[in-house]
């Protein structure tokens, strides 16, 4: 009996909701946005202070953004408080995993029905390194290919869950994560305060912004990219050992 | 420097980052960092738009400090400094945590960016939830989760909804937008209604409030004043805001009166339940869910100044009477009015300013809470409300039939003894926060300086 | 189209939530109703014809028709966020299962 109610008001919700998008003339049909009448199309033009002109990859020397990947500039730039309280959210996120399921007393490795065996062990580090490398070049480039430090983070997480599967006993050093975690943290505070001393303006990017499309461009992007990358990757492995660990039991 | 309003987002931040690299010292940084957020804020942030990035809004994130955030402010910050004073000892491990709520609940207040509110209306909400496990009750603290987070996800669905349809995200400029265009208020139904249902998950509105019983009625000295006064409080503020300058333009014709009915049947039930039960915690937590109805309605309505000092009261009153609940509770084993009774008869002075906070909360002369109550009944007869007004005085008798027989209970004492005792620092709080109550109620010539006009966004637009 | 599938995903989720008792499903409902969510996001910024907002050295100028890069920024935060709460969820989920024994509602009766 109550599953029918549920169902009845799912779907009486999924079709009023479909009903009053499609009857509403300010909603913009799918497809026929006009992005002259959002505040994107200055992101993209780059003119939210000035008016550059038209941007060339390659060319057009300190813009005021100067990343290549227009969503990087948005994430990282025009809108960096949002990305602030992001990696805050991640951060409680792991320190709650962490309040909830360790505990004080040494700990060991979770035992579960798999064995793996000796090439599993071996191959796994092989990859390790190669999954690594690709999530710090993903991180390094985020302001000219898509991706940056959120999907290069969880890239060395998952490298490092790689080796939880694939070897029943290994641990990773947990305290150095936390230390990397608080430290990468602080200093995306402290970029934005060095912002609010040096030039007036909490989080303003005060780095030369260089030629569109460089590997050294964009200020401070490829800066608090790696910071959030490190921070992101960090986070996420302490929160797959807290899983994956539970209390030594003396006999 | 017109910054410094980032300030007290900034440095809770840093702290919280700080803190989790060395155990021993976290407790006294939090000390450090509630008593500088409190500083600053009353000497040094000054009033005005404090832009983030260094780009203008519409196109950057802005914080807006005014009068309506600065009272929000100032309660909140405070009252967040008495409640870790009197819990550090105790609940060391969650120092960090309370930093990054701390910074949380202050982005709320002045964040003038709808996408913005989302964020830390999330950083607040899982703050919140990690507070809640000190009670130790996993299944309670899961369903505040799910409810928490469906919430905020309708919010945003809204918010996506108003994007597609304005192209800002900005509430200034989407509110400018919508006036200079008459945009006709139906086309604002469905966003305006997603997000009332979001932010009103958070805020305890009816029907959405099922997480509020689970988490408040084993709450600890902890969890129980942070979650019924400080975020309650804080939600408040902000849902007052929303309301007051967006939903507004939604909320008229069918939609205002299903909301009105909404919100006053949520106030029966909640003070008929608080009638049923006889456990001296659940009594107050359905009477928080009553009174955070009645200043949503008041906000609906347009009675913002009252709706503001109703909010400070009832952040104040249930500070302190969930501390000596949950004190009690704590040291005795179970909070039934029965086996408390006659606690105060041993502990005079808490048991006054006990009174003293009831009594305003059910509005008596002589205390803040008359005043107050006086006040928007007379702006709601003012406005013709005839309906509302008679909803919140028969639920304020049935208010106070509930509240004396629970204070004639705890004062008069029958067989079985009862031990609490409250310590130095518990007394002084509730006797400051007496003495507020006490002289707000008497001289109220400050509360009249002010007027519905502390909503400044209004003005701001209009002057372009 | 592409909005009416994120919509009938939301559905699906509030659905499995409002119906379900076992705890991790509750938490994977909760997922299928943040991935509809995302979805819809996305799906506001598209423009037919647009290219992805990046520029590279074939696509080198910012003249061209590009699809709205905001919701993108949007959505990276959302997921996020969805990732923090999910983690969250299964970390009391395993704390209930070590203090009930059982992942399902019903058999949880004392302290609800």
């Amino acid at each position: 009996m109550k599953n029918i109610i549920a169902f009845v008001l799912s779907v009486a919700l999924g079709v009023l909701m479909v009903l009053s998008l499609t009857n509403n003339d300010w909603f913009a049909q799918f497809g026929y946005a006009d992005l002259t009448d959002r505040v994107s199309q200055s992101y993209i033009d780059k003119s939210v202070t000035g008016t550059p002109g038209e941007i060339i990859f390659g060319v057009t020397s300190n813009p005021e953004d100067g990343a290549a990947n227009i969503v990087t500039s948005i994430v990282v730039d025009y809108r960096s408080f949002d990305t602030l309280g992001e990696v805050t959210v991640l951060f409680i996120s792991a320190l709650g995993v962490a309040l909830l399921l360790s505990s004080e007393d040494k700990n060991k490795r979770l035992q579960l029905n798999f064995k793996p065996n000796f090439m599993l062990r071996v191959g796994s580090r092989a990859l390790f390194s190669i999954i690594l490398m690709t999530g710090v070049y993903v991180i390094l480039h985020g302001h000219l290919t898509p991706g940056g430090g959120f999907p290069g983070g969880t890239m060395i997480a998952s490298s490092i869950l790689l080796l939880y599967l694939a070897d029943d006993q290994f641990r990773a050093k947990v305290k150095g994560f936390k230390l990397l975690e608080g430290v990468a943290g602080s200093f995306y505070v402290v970029i934005g305060l060095l912002g609010l001393l040096v030039a007036s303006y909490f989080l303003q990017n005060f780095l030369p912004t260089g030629t569109v499309g460089d590997l050294f461009s964009a200020g401070i992007i490829p800066i608090v990219y790696i910071l959030i990358g490190l921070k992101v990757g960090s986070e996420i492995a302490g929160i797959i050992d807290n899983f994956l660990t539970e209390e030594e039991v003396s006999l | 420097m017109s910054s410094l309003a980032v300030l007290l987002i900034a440095i809770p931040l840093l702290a919280a980052f700080v803190s989790i690299l060395s155990k021993k010292i976290a407790p006294y940084l939090l000390l450090a960092v509630s008593l500088v957020n409190v500083l600053l804020l009353f000497y040094f942030v000054p009033n005005g738009i404090v832009v983030i990035g260094g780009y203008d809004l519409p196109y950057g994130i802005n914080l807006f400090v005014d009068a309506f955030s600065r009272i929000g402010l100032g309660v909140v910050n405070v009252l967040f400094l008495i409640v870790v004073l009197l819990n550090i000892v105790e609940f060391k491990k969650f120092s960090s945590i309370l930093l990054v709520a701390l910074a949380g609940l202050n982005g709320l207040l002045l964040t003038g960016d709808l996408f913005n509110l989302f964020v830390f209306l999330e950083v607040a909400g899982i703050a919140a939830y990690l507070i809640t496990t000190s009670n130790k009750k996993p299944l309670a603290t899961f369903r505040y989760l799910i409810i928490g987070s469906v919430g905020s996800s309708l919010y945003l669905f809204g918010l996506i909804i108003l994007y597609g349809m304005f192209g800002t995200l900005n509430l200034m400029d989407m509110v400018s937008f919508i006036q200079a265009n008459n945009v006709e208020a139906s086309a604002l139904v469905l966003p305006a209604t997603l997000m009332f249902i979001g932010l009103g998950v958070e805020a305890k509105l009816l029907p959405f409030n099922s997480w509020v019983k689970g988490v408040l009625k084993d709450s600890n000295t902890l969890s129980g004043p942070m979650i019924a006064a400080v975020y309650a409080a804080t939600i408040s503020f902000v849902f007052g805001r929303i309301i007051n300058n967006l939903l507004s333009l939604a909320f008229v014709g069918n939609l205002l009166i299903v909301v009105l009915v909404l919100l006053a049947v949520g106030i029966f039930i909640a003070e008929a339940m608080a009638f049923s039960s006889t456990k001296v915690r659940e009594i107050l937590l359905y009477s928080s869910i009553a009174q955070a109805s009645i200043v949503v309605l008041l906000f609906v309505n347009g009675i913002v100044l009252w709706a503001v000092y109703l909010i400070i009261a009832n952040a104040l009153s249930k500070t302190v009477m969930f501390l000596v609940a949950n004190k009690a509770a704590k040291d005795h084993g179970s909070d039934e009015s029965e086996s408390l009774q006659g606690i105060f008869s041993k502990n005079i002075l808490v048991g006054i300013t006990f009174s003293v906070a009831t009594l305003s909360v059910m509005g008596l002369p002589l205390f803040f809470g008359f005043v107050v109550k006086l006040n928007y009944l007379t702006e709601l007869a003012l406005g013709a409300q005839w309906a509302i007004l008679a909803v919140i005085l028969i639920s304020s008798i049935i208010e106070g039939i509930y509240f004396v027989r629970m204070l004639i209970k705890l004062w008069y004492p029958e067989k079985n003894e009862v031990n609490v005792t409250f310590d130095l620092r518990f007394k002084v709080v509730f006797v400051a926060i007496a003495l507020i109550l006490l002289a707000l109620g008497t001289y109220t010539a400050p509360l009249n300086t002010l007027d519905n006009s502390i909503d400044t966004i209004a003005e701001v637009i209009d002057n372009g | 189209m592409i909005q009416y599938a994120a919509i009938i995903l939301i559905v699906f989720g509030l659905y499995g939530l409002l119906s379900n008792h076992n705890i991790v499903k509750m938490i994977i409902s909760l997922n299928i109703i943040e991935i509809g969510l995302n979805i819809f996001i996305i799906s506001v910024g598209f423009v037919y014809d647009g290219i992805a907002p990046i520029l590279t050295s074939t696509n080198s100028s910012s003249a061209l028709l590009y699809v709205d890069p905001l919701p993108q920024a949007l959505v990276l935060t959302a997921i996020v966020i969805g990732v923090g709460t999910t983690a969250l969820g299964l970390a009391l989920a395993k704390k209930i299962h070590s203090k009930y024994g059982t992942f399902e509602l019903d058999e949880m009766g004392d302290n609800e």
